[in-house]
């Protein structure tokens, strides 16, 4: 019976969730390499062509932004924590934070350069995926 | 009266330092004043040295800053005054010194211009973008309390003109500076040269955790004690920059059309995160001189410690061990950004 139970249970545990990095539909960015959003969100690459870029963070809190600073930024919280403080000094802002990825969505609907990260199964018709990752 | 004011607006740190999931200011990230694109923060550090051979003891509330910055559209500013040894006391064979300094300084005022995602122009006083220490070296951000000798033996700190950066983003990153400065410093007592040309060249590459670094250049001295020299430099520097730990290195040589001025200046140094509280760090540094007609020369290791409750704030313990000089020193420090 417990057999039974855990054969049950891997594919639950193994479920991977899908997130993406999206902007507008009409940007001019296309599929960007790791490297080139951890640059985005880093702030050190700050345009695309002649639109100012301007990233989204979800909460703290939130698990999708764990996963993204972990897997795709490849930087713990700490080592962010020191890098905003260092760039505060530099006269560079953190990236502006949205509540949930609805508001994220909706903020990336309306504004040029607004670039954020979602779960896939939310994105809609007027977004353009960048950059898939999988939560592991 | 003065001291006092300062230990307050350090407590005030710390416990803001508490607090800082429940509010929306965030200490070390400054705070916006009201809707407008102006962001205002500042820095201090004070610190006690003793160093063995001379019998010195020196106590002093040494950076107090003030940062106001901001962004809009393709423009982007800064502003630093400061006050710099704004307290210094020191005790030598029974006898002390007092030294007050009220004057604030323009550390660092420009402005930034954003051609496209490759091009920036930078004019004004700022930061002149050699190495790595230089870019960020006030106290509370930089791994020990001294700076090491090659910050301050090669090249103007700091640059009063022009700075046009060239970036490339692939799956690295390429950056050139190329700075002009064809004028006097906004204000060359705050600078460890004081010079009225400065032209330099930077070329930096970083793939992930790990940047290198070229700079040369060429000023001209206008200090009374070195006047009317025409200087060169060059230095090669090395960060590699993990969660866990940091290696960083810088070596330069400063010359004139005839001789070595400055041989060699440079240092090696390792930074272990035990956790992001605790952060002991080695480094070692060797330099060669030869200004004024005179060879002097010194290699000596810097045992660090650096304890971060959070990380813009910084209780730091340093001992040096020269060598050749007779400069083998203690030194504790507290600084804080907020």
């Amino acid at each position: 019976m417990k057999s039974l139970l855990y054969i049950l249970l891997i594919p639950l545990l193994s479920y991977a969730q899908e997130f993406v990095v999206v902007m507008q539909k009409n940007s001019a960015l296309g599929n960007l390499s790791q490297a080139k959003v951890k640059m985005i969100f880093l702030k050190k690459q700050k345009m695309s062509q002649d639109i100012l870029l301007v990233p989204i963070n979800l909460p703290p809190s939130s698990s999708i932004r764990k996963s993204f600073e972990k897997q795709v930024l490849g930087m713990s919280r700490n080592r962010l924590k020191s890098f905003w403080t260092k760039e505060h000094y530099l006269g560079h802002r953190p990236p502006l934070t949205m509540k949930s990825s609805r508001s994220t969505l909706s903020f990336v609907e309306k504004i040029d350069g607004a670039i954020g990260y979602i779960p896939a199964k939310e994105v809609n018709a007027n977004l353009k995926i960048l950059y898939k990752w999988k939560s592991k | 009266m003065k001291i006092v004011f300062i230990i307050l607006l350090l407590l005030h740190s710390l416990l803001a330092a508490e607090y800082e999931e429940s509010n929306d200011y965030v200490l070390g990230e400054g705070m916006q004043v009201g809707s407008m694109p102006l962001y205002v923060g500042g820095y201090l550090s004070a610190d006690y040295t003793n160093i063995e051979d001379t019998g010195l003891n020196q106590l002093r509330a040494d950076d107090i800053a003030f940062l106001a910055y901001g962004s809009a559209d393709k423009f982007s500013y800064m502003a630093e005054l400061e006050f710099k040894e704004f307290y210094v006391k020191q005790w030598i064979n029974g006898t002390s010194t007092t030294q007050k300094n009220t004057k604030l300084h323009i550390e660092r005022l420009y402005l930034d211009y954003n051609f496209n995602e490759n091009f920036v122009l930078r004019g004004g006083k700022f930061n002149s973008p050699i190495g790595y220490w230089n870019m960020i070296p006030i106290n509370v951000l930089r791994d020990t309390s001294s700076n090491p000798l090659v910050n301050s033996m090669i090249y103007p700190k700091y640059t009063t003109g022009l700075d046009l950066s060239y970036s490339s983003y692939g799956d690295a990153e390429i950056k050139v500076d190329m700075l002009v400065q064809n004028n006097k410093d906004f204000d060359d007592d705050y600078n460890n040269l004081k010079v009225d040309k400065h032209y330099a060249l930077g070329v930096e590459y970083t793939d992930n955790d790990l940047s290198l670094k070229y700079n040369g250049g060429y000023f001209h001295t206008v200090d009374p004690l070195v006047s009317d020299k025409n200087l060169y430099y060059s230095l090669i520097a090395l960060k590699y920059d993990t969660d866990k730990y940091k290696i960083m290195g810088e070596l330069g040589t400063q010359f004139d059309k005839s001789h070595s001025v400055v041989p060699y200046s440079g240092y090696i140094e390792g930074l272990y995160r035990i956790t992001p509280k605790h952060l002991p760090t080695i480094r070692f540094e060797s330099y060669e001189s030869k200004s004024f007609g005179q060879t002097q020369k010194d290699s000596f290791l810097v045992l660090g410690y650096t304890y971060r409750p959070v990380y813009p704030v910084a209780f730091k313990a340093e001992y040096q061990m020269h060598q050749e000089d007779a400069q083998n020193k203690t030194i504790l420090s507290f600084s804080v950004l907020f």
